[in-house]
């Protein structure tokens, strides 16, 4: 057992590793019954790496923050930061979560009722630094003893023992990148305290100070949004250029021949994909498009600068990279004078968009924006479509991305939707809003840095592993192909590198994928086989009630 | 006019006072951009935890929500403590009665005011023998109200002392001002007890004391007596220093903040307070952003119209 952590340590310098991770101490997962061979360990930085970055807390480096060459860097950062901070607490300068940062600042009983929901701390074997309090502590120790009148006097008494300089910094914007911002720990909170948001208010003091941030959200992905079009790199044209390829697929798979509506004004609907659909699961929005051309939507997808990408990472760490974005967004819709903005399977952008973003619209940009999935419930359940849950007569269990449900509380259209289509649906426990996130929340899906990967297979994924290997209990012979429904792709990415991780397509032959490749695998008008999914062995007969109405 | 008559005068206009700052530097503090938390006790989905986004074309249609079941869903919070309950018993044993403690040790207070008050103005008196029920039921109400307060609080201070040495998740974030509160509380709540047990055990006293605060005309009380006035008096002083204030606060950030779902619909009430915020001056440092611009400016930049 590594000695107990206090949240003072975390200034403790020069900087011993706070957190050595061992695999002995993480939470057992169903599949592995104590043989490590198949939970892989979380490879160590290189020497080199060890020797540039930052990765005193606990091993492993998100942010790719280098180490200080002399004592004026130690100075500057630790000015920058206290800088930052009398900003994050005024009101000019932070009027978007001032109110509820406040109010988890200085409320907070420190009772640790929070620690339990939260699944990286519990995952991780309850090792201190991930508690959901411990980075909150940090920060509020910091600002009581810096920043708030006779606060260094009053130290001892108060107890604000942190001390300020370049390795607590450093440290805390290390760990800002634990917490996939799920908000589990809120829901528990009696005063309503979220520690979600103080790890993103951190994150946001660093990227908006210090501009210090992990790169594949600002410059790999909000900066490139805004200059190129969207933060997988797709440019304009290069996005025309995949539409024609997935209008072949589509021919190619189905035999119908789709033209996809592209910048028509006065559409009905402008529907907004995650990029990384186009890039890595086509499949996806080729779906949406048959199930729209099929159902008659008057839809349309648009080639402007941002208009074709629904992601904005800025809801993760950044507010004004965040409003640039979701503005832009608007514009392209106000452009071509649609009706209303549809969001496609991505469910921080169905937050960023529909919710955050909502109090930061002038009127003239103020387009209704919603989500797909209640527009696909009524297409599904509205008798819109031929459909025939048999052909998805295989194990089906659902992610509930938490940015949809505990955010949001859209819960119930998707399950209606694969209740409908899928014999053998089971549900994770828990699911709804009080799921579990996929473990890439946040941000962290994306982010690819050196060992960070390990650290989210590994630890902040390791309860949904879990969640999903038990959904699958009674299925788990590997003849059986088995599905999880994710409809984000965040969590899809998410899924693919950690089924990776932990061999568990070739173990137990589980796959993933989005809901509406589900709806058009029913479709009796397209041939069999959309989803490359066998069939299981028929369980049971299929119903005859509900789900025969709907088709 | 005797020190304790000060000090309570002063302790009762500084409490208020004290709060009504603090609430009202919240209260005051700019428009926030939406962060729900699901499920809403209003909403009505409320069971599993659905919005009104869950309907398509939402904005069409008009929003069920019901206020009662949000107060009802709060209540509960206030008076059961059930989150606790739910989560970690052992903690929540302490905790009650504590926190029923300190509404009933205000609630005597409140009722030994009125008692007194009654006597000011009806002549009548507050105890077993009275000749209104009125003045028979507050002064058993008083009574019971008031030992309950000590007797819980008492065992709520010393629950919590003990879990906050005990816990290690506790004790490595507890200050030192933890266990001042944890003690000082025990003295206040003990104080009582010891002053009901020892020396006024019909709770006459602060009857008598209220009165001379109402009227003005200053009588004295038992040692015992006095020295529970002065600590409760000290109490209300220190309390807006503690992180009290979440009795209140909690409104805001469960109603405001978690709950606080209005959409921001074209025309509404909303746009006015959204335009004067967007005119807001940005002055963050990183290059990304150009410090000295509107908010609306930084962050329309790239946006043309067309």
């Amino acid at each position: 057992m590594t000695k107990r952590t206090k949240v003072k340590d975390i200034s403790q310098d020069p900087p011993e590793q706070l957190l050595h991770i061992a695999a002995q101490e993480l939470m057992p997962l169903p599949c592995c019954q104590g043989e490590l061979s198949i939970d892989p360990p979380i490879r160590p930085l290189t020497e080199e790496q060890k020797g540039r970055y930052e990765c005193s807390f606990d091993g492993i480096s998100a942010v790719r923050l280098t180490k200080p060459q002399s004592r004026q860097d130690e100075d500057k950062l630790v000015a920058g930061f206290l800088s930052g901070l009398k900003k994050l607490l005024s009101k000019e300068d932070n009027w978007t979560f001032l109110q509820p940062l406040t109010i988890s600042l200085e409320y907070c009983a420190k009772c640790q009722i929070c620690s339990e929901e939260c699944p990286i701390y519990v995952a991780s074997g309850r090792q201190e630094i991930y508690r959901p309090t411990y980075r909150a502590e940090v920060l509020r120790r910091i600002i009581n003893r810096y920043l708030k009148r006779g606060g260094k006097a009053l130290a001892r008494f108060t107890g604000n023992d942190v001390e300020l300089n370049w390795t607590t910094i450093a440290r805390l914007a290390e760990s800002a990148y634990r917490c996939t911002l799920c908000r589990r720990c809120t829901q528990a909170c009696a005063r309503g305290i979220d520690n979600g948001l103080i790890s993103r208010e951190i994150r946001k003091v660093f990227s908006q100070e210090l501009g210090i941030v992990a790169p594949e959200l600002h410059a790999l992905g909000s900066v490139k949004q805004l200059e190129v079009g969207a933060s997988t790199g797709i440019s304009p044209q290069a996005f025309e250029g995949m539409v024609e390829f997935m209008e072949e697929e589509i021919e190619e798979k189905t035999g119908r021949k789709i033209k996809f509506p592209i910048d028509k004004r006065g559409a009905d609907i402008l529907l907004i994909h995650n990029s990384g659909e186009f890039m890595s699961w086509p499949e996806n929005p080729e779906a949406f498009a048959i199930i729209f051309e099929a159902a008659g939507v008057n839809w349309t997808l648009s080639t402007e600068l941002g208009g074709y990408e629904a992601t904005n990472y800025g809801l993760w760490y950044d507010d004004v990279q965040f409003a640039r974005i979701a503005l832009r967004q608007a514009q392209v819709a106000k452009d071509l004078r649609v009706r209303k903005i549809v969001i496609g399977e991505c469910g921080h952008a169905h937050k960023a968009s529909i919710v955050t973003a909502d109090r930061i619209f002038p009127p003239e940009l103020n387009i209704p924006r919603e989500s797909c999935l209640p527009v696909l419930e009524e297409i599904v359940l509205g008798g819109k479509l031929k459909l025939d849950p048999r052909r998805n007569n295989f194990p089906v269990t659902l992610h509930d991305p938490c940015n949809m449900v505990r955010s949001m509380g859209i819960v119930e259209p998707q399950r209606r939707i694969v209740r409908a289509i899928c014999p053998q649906f089971r549900e994770m426990e828990p699911h709804g809003v009080k799921n579990y996130c996929c473990g890439g929340g946040s941000g962290f899906a994306i982010m690819n840095s050196m060992n960070f990967p390990d650290w989210r297979s590994g630890i902040s994924g390791r309860m949904k592993m879990k969640q999903i290997i038990d959904s699958f209990q009674d299925v788990l012979d590997p003849s059986i192909q088995k599905y999880v429904c994710a409809p984000c792709s965040n969590c899809k990415g998410q899924f693919r590198d950690m089924f990776i991780y932990y061999n568990i397509a070739e173990q137990y032959n589980i796959v993933y994928g989005g809901l509406v490749e589900l709806i058009v695998n029913a479709m009796v008008d397209i041939p069999a086989g959309y989803l490359e999914v066998e069939e299981a062995p028929v369980v049971e007969e299929v119903p005859t009630t509900d789900r025969e109405a709907v088709v | 006019m005797s020190w304790p008559y000060i000090v309570t005068y002063v302790s009762y206009i500084f409490v208020i006072a004290a709060y009504a700052f603090k609430v009202a530097k919240i209260a005051k503090m700019p428009l926030h951009v939406r962060w729900d938390l699901y499920p809403i006790p209003h909403e009505k989905g409320h069971q599993y935890g659905g919005s009104y986004l869950e309907e398509s074309e939402w904005w069409t249609k008009p929003q069920e929500r019901s206020a009662l079941r949000s107060i009802s869903y709060m209540l509960k919070r206030y008076f059961l403590l059930n989150g606790y309950f739910r989560r970690n018993k052992k903690y929540w044993m302490s905790l009650y009665p504590w926190h029923i403690g300190f509404y009933l040790i205000v609630f005597f207070h409140v009722l030994a005011f009125i008692g007194a008050l009654t006597i000011v103005t009806t002549g009548g008196t507050i105890d077993a023998a009275s000749t209104s029920g009125f003045g028979i039921g507050l002064y058993y109400l008083t009574l019971v109200v008031a030992v309950a307060s000590f007797i819980l609080g008492s065992l709520g201070s010393i629950g919590l002392l003990t879990e906050r040495l005990v816990d290690k998740g506790l004790k490595d974030y507890a200050s030192p001002t933890n266990y001042f509160n944890y003690i000082f509380f025990l003295i206040v709540f003990l104080s009582g007890l010891f002053s009901w047990a020892l020396f006024d055990p019909t709770l006459s006293a602060y009857r008598e004391f209220w009165k001379g605060l109402i009227t003005f005309q200053y009588a004295a009380v038992e040692p015992a007596t006095y020295t529970h006035i002065i600590l409760f008096s000290l109490f209300l002083i220190y309390l807006p220093f503690t992180r009290s204030t979440h009795y209140i606060t909690i409104l805001f950030a469960f109603f405001g903040v978690l709950w606080g779902d209005k959409p921001n619909l074209r025309g509404g009430d909303m746009e006015g307070d959204i335009k004067e915020l967007l005119e807001k001056p940005v002055s963050w440092s990183a290059p990304h952003i150009q410090s000295g611009k509107k908010w609306s400016d930084v962050a329309t930049e790239g946006v043309e119209p067309e």
